[in-house]
């Protein structure tokens, strides 16, 4: 976008200001170098700031402009945001059109119905730009408006809480930045100051005159070297500490999100809690009485040295009956065969087929 | 013991199953894998078919380090040959000098009872066999984390509530329920033999001192089930009992929960009888009928008789676990066996579904015990009280070596 220069002593520009000469009044930025030019979204006619008091303080009034006499209200007037005011007019629509028309992508099945949506969207949008069928095409987001009105609020507000969450994150980002250039930059001055007091030790040491002056050189190179690499390990921390709580701070807001989950977690509801940890057990075979006759268990019923204790004689009864049909349901044979068919497969030879088959003759007889 | 008929319906899956039975055959098929397969070397063309059976298992199994030792059995870390990266206990039992001709009760126990019983909460038994000098090795479940005695008196470290109780009694309630439905006694429920697996479940470890429910007529020993969590008809000498007993058990570890500290902490078999009469109430005719008849009743004086505890008294002393849970917890700790809630029973409680709702498995408090936990519990033999905590116990061992 070419913009006019800047002036001197005049206040920086905005589009639109580059014109010297009010279409309405015709007064001159010349006698009146603070003029503003503001335009109205009904019909984008441009005129000065005075012109707007003027004509519209007493209400609404028809635009001044020859050919136009549009109604215009002095509240929605506003300085232009682009040069050209065809772009202003276009940008105005589609965000009208927009903000009527939200839907976002995973309300769709499929990526041809999302696009198929977009460009009926773009064709009432061309409409309202070219001024074709302005009426019914209005009528038609009217009614889309008045029909949606509950969903429109609610991706409004989702794309709010993106733009906010996009917005933390960023802030978020330099600030950690700028954490990290602080921490280099103090690193960088302690070593500075360290390698220099360090320096200034020598040279004491070597003034006072006790020793080998190579040695303590050496012994005092060591030194610095050992609190450089203490100091480095413990910046390093340092930052690892920092970024850590940056991402903590993060996680805690939501200042970001990730892509491809669903907006609302759909909460699964807790399955019951089962005592029993789905087992459940009972008898397949048989079924249990209450109460089994038998003159030998009279005694182990009756005796209180026996029931006191707690024995139970229906719990010998379940026990019994349960041992009587053990084995029940186990096919001892089945399971011979089984494993005698593993091995033929094994083997693969006739003669073994036949031998534990128990006759092909019969089974031959029964297919035909 | 026969193939069980009991049909397990696993009601989430759909699966059904013979708990029994199922286990059974893995651990046939565990060792009678391949038995006309020779990929492993031949050990021998002499041997015989139960040496070879032995051998091929044990091959299949790697010892690493050794976690704990007792006088009664030691424990070592352990890994699949083939995987190194599954992890394993191993408890090779000594050959002990009290059962110089053959094996300890114990071990016989333990493998008996663990081998028919497979369910999430009793510790899995993977395979047997024996090593050189006829040692007995068990082969199972590795559970990391420690037992739930670390976190009972762990009261500065880890704080629990109501939900992780009912979680952990949840659990012990299903392996006891398990058992008694395939009728085995546990007979040795406590804190520290419920072991604590990695991903937070409690399992019943320890059948050292299990057996299956009597017949008629047939006496069964009182010296079980560690003295503080033994119930008065066993104190009282009761030679026919049911699985009553591991219910009373279930009930002090539900109140040791609770309180954070042993409820019934007895010196000597009489200190425990007399705390139950503290506590609890004192057994008469009334609330017990033909409790005098049993062996080993001791006479009160009438005058100092307690009647039994009414549900106030329990409110003032577990009330965090809610009036429900309170009834819960009387019912388990019914002085006549016969009043006293079954194991199923107690998981039918509608404890269970009022609030709090049970915390996940996953999110239970834990503390790293670490392998040498488990070793120290699977070392142990049943019904002892770890030094330090009680003397005079059920049965004295030495631990000398184990503290090293």
């Amino acid at each position: 976008m070419s913009r006019a220069p800047v002036r001197n002593g005049a206040a920086p520009r905005r589009p639109g200001d580059e014109d010297d000469i009010c279409p309405v009044c015709k007064s001159s930025r010349y006698l009146n170098p603070s003029m503003r030019f503001l335009v109205n979204p009904e019909c984008y006619h441009k005129m000065c700031e005075s012109c707007v008091d003027r004509i519209f303080s007493h209400g609404p009034a028809p635009c001044p402009v020859a050919g136009c006499a549009r109604t215009l209200r002095k509240a929605r007037f506003r300085r232009q945001t682009f040069e050209d005011l065809h772009i202003e007019r276009e940008v105005d629509i589609r965000r009208r059109v927009a903000g009527v028309f939200n839907k976002r992508e995973e309300e769709f099945e499929s990526l041809r119905d999302w696009n198929n949506y977009l460009e009926e969207v773009e064709n009432l949008t061309w409409n309202l730009l070219q001024g074709v069928e302005v009426k019914e095409t209005e009528k038609k987001l009217d009614a889309y408006r008045r029909q949606n009105e509950a969903e429109i609020k609610q991706n409004a507000a989702l794309e709010s809480q993106e733009i906010a969450d996009s917005e933390a994150q960023f802030a978020a980002q330099k600030e950690q930045a700028r954490l990290r250039r602080e921490a280099a930059r103090n690193e960088e001055l302690d070593e500075r100051r360290e390698k220099e007091e360090g320096r200034r030790e020598i040279i004491d040491m070597m003034a006072k005159g006790d020793g080998d002056a190579d040695a303590i050189a050496r012994e005092s190179q060591k030194v610095i070297l050992k609190k450089s690499t203490a100091r480095r390990t413990a910046a390093e921390k340092s930052r690892q500490q920092a970024a850590a709580k940056v991402d903590n701070g993060a996680a805690a807001a939501p200042l970001f999100s990730i892509q491809g989950l669903k907006r609302i977690p759909q909460s699964v509801p807790e399955k019951e809690y089962d005592p029993f940890g789905g087992y459940a057990i009972k008898p397949a075979y048989y079924y249990l009485r209450d109460h089994y006759e038998h003159s030998w268990l009279d005694n182990a019923r009756s005796d209180a040295q026996i029931t006191a204790g707690g024995y139970d004689v229906g719990e010998y009864c379940a026990r019994a009956i349960m041992e009587a049909s053990g084995g029940l349901g186990v096919f001892i044979e089945d399971e011979i065969e089984g494993r005698e068919k593993r091995v033929e497969k094994e083997v693969g030879t006739a003669s073994a087929a036949i031998a534990s088959g128990g006759g092909g003759e019969g089974v031959d007889g029964d297919v035909l | 013991m026969a193939v069980s008929p009991v049909v397990t319906y696993d009601t989430t899956s759909n699966i059904k199953v013979t708990a029994t039975k199922a286990k059974s055959l893995a651990v046939r098929t565990n060792s009678v894998s391949n038995p006309r397969n020779g990929s492993l070397p031949e050990p021998g063309k002499g041997q015989e078919l139960a040496e070879r059976l032995n051998d091929e298992t044990k091959q299949r199994y790697v010892k690493d380090k050794k976690l704990g030792e007792g006088t009664y059995a030691i424990v070592y870390l352990g890994h699949l040959r083939a995987d190194p990266s599954s992890l394993l206990a191993i408890k090779k039992i000594k050959v002990n000098t009290e059962y110089r001709d053959g094996l300890s009760m114990d071990a016989i126990r333990e493998v008996k009872y663990l081998q028919e019983l497979s369910h999430p909460n009793i510790i899995a038994l993977h395979a047997v066999f024996s090593s050189k000098n006829q040692n007995l090795n068990l082969v199972l479940e590795y559970l990391p984390l420690g037992d739930l005695e670390m976190l009972i008196k762990d009261s500065e470290g880890i704080r629990y509530g109501t939900a992780e109780v009912k979680a952990w009694m949840g659990m012990l309630g299903r392996a006891v329920w398990f058992c008694h439905e395939n009728f085995v006694l546990h007979r040795d429920i406590k804190p520290n033999n419920l072991l604590i697996a990695a991903d937070g479940e409690v399992k019943l470890a320890d059948f050292g001192l299990a057996r299956s429910f009597s017949d008629p007529y047939r006496p069964m020993t009182y010296q079980v089930i560690t003295r503080w969590y033994r119930p008065p008809e066993l104190l009282f000498g009761a030679r026919f009992y049911s699985g009553a007993v591991d219910v009373w058990s279930m009930g002090t570890v539900f109140a040791e929960l609770i309180l954070r500290s042993p409820f019934l902490a007895g010196n000597t078999d009489v200190h425990q009888l007399e705390l139950i009469c503290n506590t609890i109430g004192t057994p008469t005719e009334e609330n017990w009928p033909g409790v005098s008849k049993l062996e080993g009743f001791l006479k009160y004086d009438k005058a100092a008789t307690i009647p039994v505890r009414g549900r106030e008294f329990y409110l003032s002393r577990f009330g965090t676990a809610g009036p429900v849970g309170v009834d819960l917890l009387m019912s388990m700790l019914a002085l006549d066996p016969r009043k006293r809630c079954t194991a199923r029973q107690v998981l039918e409680h509608k404890w269970w579904s009022s609030d709090p709702r049970p915390t996940a498995k996953e999110d239970l408090p834990k503390k790293g015990g670490g392998p040498e936990r488990m070793g120290e519990d699977l070392k142990r033999k049943g019904g002892e009280i770890e030094g330090g905590r009680g003397d005079n116990v059920a049965r004295k061992l030495n631990f000398g070596l184990a503290k090293s």
